[in-house]
C-alpha cells in the first residue's frame, strides 16, 4: 500500500519533523503563558523560536580539560538520531525507506540518544553534567525494556517488522483499541526518550540543568532541538504503530496521518506539565515489578491471537 | 553587519535571566522573579544557559569573588545588571536589555561587564580590569564565535579554580581554596587518563578515589552547593563530598555576615517583637506568602515547573495585597492538586525523614516539628495546610502576638532564629542521600538565610 519514496520524500520527511516539533513548542509555550497569567497571543507561542538566533550568536564554552569530541558527538546525535528515525515512518501512503526491519530500525536510533545524551554529559568535565548524563542511563533502564515490549507488540500483531505492515495489519481495528497497554507504554517511552517533562531528569532544575547546564549557544540549540523532534517523531510513529496509519474515511491518507499526529502531540504536550518530574529510583522499580511484567504479557496477546489464527 | 544586528535584536527580545540573590535580597528577588514572569523571560539554573545576570539585593563584599566566577563563566553576549532595591527592577531589567540588543561593536570596550550602571561604579568592572583579574582566562573575548578553536593546553589550568564552583554546581562557591575543590570536582579522571607522572589533563589533578558506603571504591567528589544555586537558599553554602550521585560527606561554611539584612519573611514578628502593633492578619499574609516561596522552590527542584509557577503567582498575589476572596479559591486548587498528587508523594516519600522528637532535640520549631510523617511530603503538606490556615485569616484584626504566633519557620526568637536549627540539621540529614534527594531535603526545610544573617548582626551589636 505504500509507495516507494520519490526523490521529494527524503528532503520532505526532516521538515515536516521540525514542523510538528516547532507546533509542539509553541503548544508548549501557550500553555506555559496560560499557567503564567500573560495573554495568549500568536506571538507568546513563536517566542521559544528567539531561541535559535541567540544560539547562533552565543559563544561556545571554554571549560577546564573537556573531552570537546565525545561531546560534540554527543550533541550532534540526539537530533540526528530523532531526523534518522523518521525515514521509516509512513505518512499517509508514503515513506522514505520502506526497511523490512523498520521498527527495529526506529528502537535502534532512539537507542543511540543513549550514547548521545550520556557522551553529553561526559563531555563538559562538570560534576553536574556527569550525573545528568548517568541519570539518563539509570532513566533508560526503566524505560527502554517496556517501550521495546510495546514496540514488539505491535511488531507481534502484524507479523511484521516492516512498519507499512504493520499499518496494513490494522485494517478494521487499531493496535491501539486492542492493546491499549502496549500504546500507553509507547507513549511514556516517547515522553521518556524526548527527556521532556516528567522525564525530564537527566536535564532537572536539581542538578541545574544536568546534561544542558554546561551547554551554551548551537551546542545547547542542538539538544533542546534533539528533545522536541524527537517528541515529534514519537508521535508520528505512534500513528502507523497502533492507531491505523493514513486509513480513515472521507480524507485523504495524508490528511488522516496528519489529524492523527497532531493529536498524539497535543496529548504529548498537554501530559508534560501535569506530573512532576520522575526520579529514576522510583522509576526503575516501578517499571521492573509492575510495567515489566505487564508489557511481556501485553506482547503475549497478539503472540496467541497469531498462533490460534 | 546587517544581519547580526537584527539576530542581536531579535535574540535581545527574549533573555534568559541568572537570577542571583544576595542575602538579604529577597524583596527584590520576589520582584523579579514577578517581573520575569510577567515578561516571559526564561529565568537560567546556569551561567551558560543565560545571557543576562540579574543580581537582586544589597552588596555582599564576601561573596564578590564568587559573582565575579558566575559572570566570567557566561557566554558572550552577556550584561550583568544589578537591582539593590524591588523599585528599580523592572528599571534595571530594560535597560539590560537594551543594551543586550546593541551589537557588539557598537557598544565599545566596556560593554557586557558595565552592568552596574546607574550605581556609582562606572568602569569599576569594565572589559580591561576584568581581562587583568583573569590574565588567563582569555576565552574568546576577541569575536566570541571562535572560541571553540582556541587550544585548551597549559593555558587552561587557569580555569581549574575558575571553574571550581560553576562545574560542580552550575554556581560558584564563596571561598579562597576553590581551586583544590575545582581540580576534585572537575577531575573524574580516574577512568584510565593517565596517572603518576604523566601530564594531567588540562594541568587538573585527579579526583582519589575512596571507599563508599556500599563497599566499592568510587572517585570522591568535591561539589559546592551554593552559594547562588538556582532554587537555593541564597547564600547558604554546603560542601558536599559525592561519590557517584550520593553525598558522603556535608559541610555547612558559615553564613555570609554581609550588609544590614533584615528578614522579609519574619519582618512582621519583628515589628511585633519592638512593640509595634502588626495585626494577626497581616501576619497571616506573610506566613502563607513564605510558604507558598517555599512550596514553589521545593516544586521547581521536585522538577514540576508548571505547579511552581502556580505557587509562586499566588505568593505574588498575596503579597500585592489581594482580597482573601479572590485568593482562597485558588488556594484551595492548588493545594488539592499538589497535597493530593499520588505521583508527588510516591517520588518524595520517605525522603529526608525527622523524627518529631529528633526535631525538638534539634530544636527545632515550626512546620517542621509539626510536620507528622517526618519526611518530604509530610513537610509540603504540613505547609500546604498551614497556607490554608492563614489564608482563612487574612481578613483577621487581632493584634499579633510574636511568642504565641509563630513566624513561618517557627517562634520567633532573635537570639535563637528558628532558620538557625534548621540549617544545624541539614548536614547529618544529607550524608546518604542522593544529590536530587539532597535538594528536595534543603527544599523541604527551606531555612531562610537572612534570619542567621540577623542574627549574627544582633550578636555582633549587643
Amino acid at each position: 500500500m505504500a509507495e516507494a519514496g520519490t526523490w521529494w520524500a527524503l528532503p520532505a520527511a526532516p521538515a515536516m519533523l521540525l514542523v510538528f516539533a516547532v507546533l509542539a513548542v509553541a503548544a508548549d509555550a501557550a500553555l506555559d503563558a496560560r499557567n503564567a497569567g500573560r495573554r495568549i497571543t500568536a506571538h507568546t507561542a513563536v517566542r521559544p523560536l528567539l531561541a535559535v538566533p541567540r544560539a547562533l550568536l552565543a559563544q561556545p564554552r571554554r571549560l577546564p580539560a573537556p573531552d570537546r569530541l565525545l561531546w560534540r558527538a554527543g550533541v550532534i546525535t540526539v537530533p540526528v538520531a530523532a531526523v534518522l528515525a523518521t525515514l521509516v515512518i509512513p505518512f499517509g501512503n508514503r515513506v522514505v525507506a520502506d526497511l523490512s526491519v523498520g521498527v527495529v530500525w526506529f528502537n535502534a536510533m532512539e537507542v543511540l540518544t543513549w550514547a548521545g545524551l550520556w557522551l553529553a554529559g561526559w563531555g563538559p568535565n562538570a560534576a553536574f553534567s556527569l550525573v545528568g548524563g548517568y541519570r539518563f542511563l539509570a532513566l533508560g533502564l526503566a524505560y527502554e525494556l517496556p517501550l521495546m515490549f510495546a514496540l514488539i507488540s505491535a511488531a507481534t500483531g502484524a507479523e511484521s517488522l516492516r512498519v507499512t505492515d504493520i499499518v496494513g495489519a490494522q485494517h478494521g481495528l487499531w493496535y491501539a483499541v486492542w492493546m491499549p497497554f502496549a500504546f500507553v507504554l509507547y507513549l511514556a517511552g516517547v515522553l521518556a526518550f524526548s527527556f521532556l517533562g516528567p522525564f525530564a531528569y537527566p536535564l532537572g532544575r536539581d542538578v541545574a540543568d544536568g546534561v544542558l547546564g554546561e551547554t551554551s549557544g548551537v551546542d545547547r540549540l542542538l539538544l533542546q532541538a534533539g528533545r522536541w523532534l524527537w517528541l515529534a517523531a514519537g508521535a508520528a510513529m505512534a500513528v502507523p504503530l497502533f492507531l491505523g496509519g493514513g486509513a480513515g474515511p472521507g480524507l485523504p491518507a495524508w490528511a488522516w496521518s496528519l489529524v492523527k499526529t497532531l493529536l498524539v502531540l497535543a496529548v504529548l504536550v498537554w501530559t508534560l506539565r501535569r506530573l512532576p518530574m520522575l526520579r529514576a529510583d522510583r522509576y526503575v522499580e516501578l517499571a521492573w515489578v509492575v510495567l515489566l511484567p505487564l508489557s511481556v504479557l501485553q506482547a503475549l496477546v497478539p503472540a496467541l491471537v497469531s498462533l490460534t489464527r | 553587519m546587517g544581519l547580526t544586528a537584527a539576530l542581536t535584536r531579535a535574540a535581545a527580545a527574549r533573555p534568559r535571566v541568572l537570577l542571583v540573590t544576595t542575602p538579604g535580597g529577597t524583596p527584590v528577588r520576589l520582584a523579579a522573579e514577578k517581573e520575569l514572569r510577567s515578561r516571559d523571560w526564561p529565568s537560567a539554573s546556569t551561567p551558560a544557559g543565560a545571557d543576562l545576570m540579574l543580581v537582586a539585593g544589597p552588596d555582599c563584599s564576601r561573596l564578590g569573588p564568587a559573582l565575579e566566577r558566575l559572570w566570567q563563566d557566561m557566554p558572550r553576549p552577556r550584561v550583568r545588571v544589578r537591582a539593590v532595591t524591588a523599585d528599580e527592577v523592572a528599571s534595571v531589567l530594560e535597560a539590560g536589555r537594551a543594551r543586550l540588543a546593541t551589537p557588539e561593536g557598537d557598544r565599545g570596550g566596556a560593554d557586557r561587564t558595565a552592568g552596574e550602571h546607574g550605581h556609582g561604579e562606572p568602569g569599576k568592572h569594565d572589559a580591561e580590569s576584568v581581562r587583568a583579574d583573569h590574565a588567563k582566562d582569555d576565552r574568546g573575548f576577541e569575536g566570541g564565535a571562535h572560541a571553540r578553536h582556541h587550544d585548551d593546553g597549559p593555558e587552561a589550568s587557569g580555569h581549574g579554580g575558575e571553574h571550581a564552583g560553576h562545574g560542580g554546581t552550575g554556581h560558584g562557591d564563596g571561598d579562597d581554596d576553590h581551586a583544590r575543590h575545582g581540580h576534585d570536582g572537575h577531575g573524574h579522571t580516574g577512568h584510565g587518563h593517565g596517572h603518576g607522572g604523566m601530564e594531567m589533563p588540562g594541568g587538573l589533578a585527579m579526583a582519589e578515589p575512596g571507599e563508599d558506603r556500599d563497599g566499592l571504591t568510587l572517585d570522591r567528589l568535591h561539589v559546592p552547593l551554593g552559594p547562588f544555586l538556582a532554587d537555593w537558599p541564597a547564600g547558604l553554602t554546603l560542601r558536599v563530598v559525592l561519590q557517584g550521585d550520593v553525598v558522603q560527606r556535608a559541610d555547612l561554611d558559615d553564613p555570609p555576615a554581609g550588609g544590614p539584612a533584615d528578614p522579609f519573611w519574619s519582618r512582621p514578628w519583628l515589628r511585633a517583637t519592638t512593640g509595634e502593633p502588626v495585626c494577626v492578619g497581616e501576619a497571616a499574609r506573610r506566613r502563607a506568602a513564605a510558604h507558598l516561596d517555599s512550596l514553589g522552590r521545593l516544586l521547581s527542584v521536585a522538577g514540576w515547573p508548571a505547579e511552581a509557577v502556580t505557587a509562586r503567582r499566588l505568593r505574588d498575589d498575596l503579597l500585592e495585597e489581594a482580597p482573601a476572596s479572590a485568593i482562597l479559591p485558588r488556594a484551595e486548587r492548588f493545594t488539592r492538586r499538589v497535597g493530593r498528587s499520588r505521583t508527588l508523594y510516591w517520588l518524595t516519600r520517605g525522603v529526608g525523614l525527622l523524627s518529631a522528637a529528633d526535631a525538638r532535640a534539634a530544636s527545632v520549631t515550626g512546620p517542621a516539628v509539626r510536620a507528622a510523617g517526618g519526611d518530604v511530603p509530610a513537610r509540603y503538606r504540613q505547609w500546604l495546610t498551614e497556607v490554608m490556615d492563614a489564608v482563612r485569616q487574612l481578613d483577621a484584626t487581632a493584634p499579633l502576638n510574636p511568642v504565641a504566633q509563630e513566624s513561618p519557620r517557627g517562634r520567633w526568637d532573635a537570639e535563637r532564629p528558628p532558620s538557625a536549627a534548621l540549617v544545624k540539621l541539614l548536614p547529618r540529614l544529607l550524608v546518604g542521600a542522593e544529590l536530587g534527594a539532597a535538594r528536595l531535603v534543603v527544599a523541604s526545610l527551606d531555612p531562610d538565610p537572612d534570619e542567621l544573617t540577623a542574627c549574627r548582626l544582633e550578636v555582633a551589636r549587643g
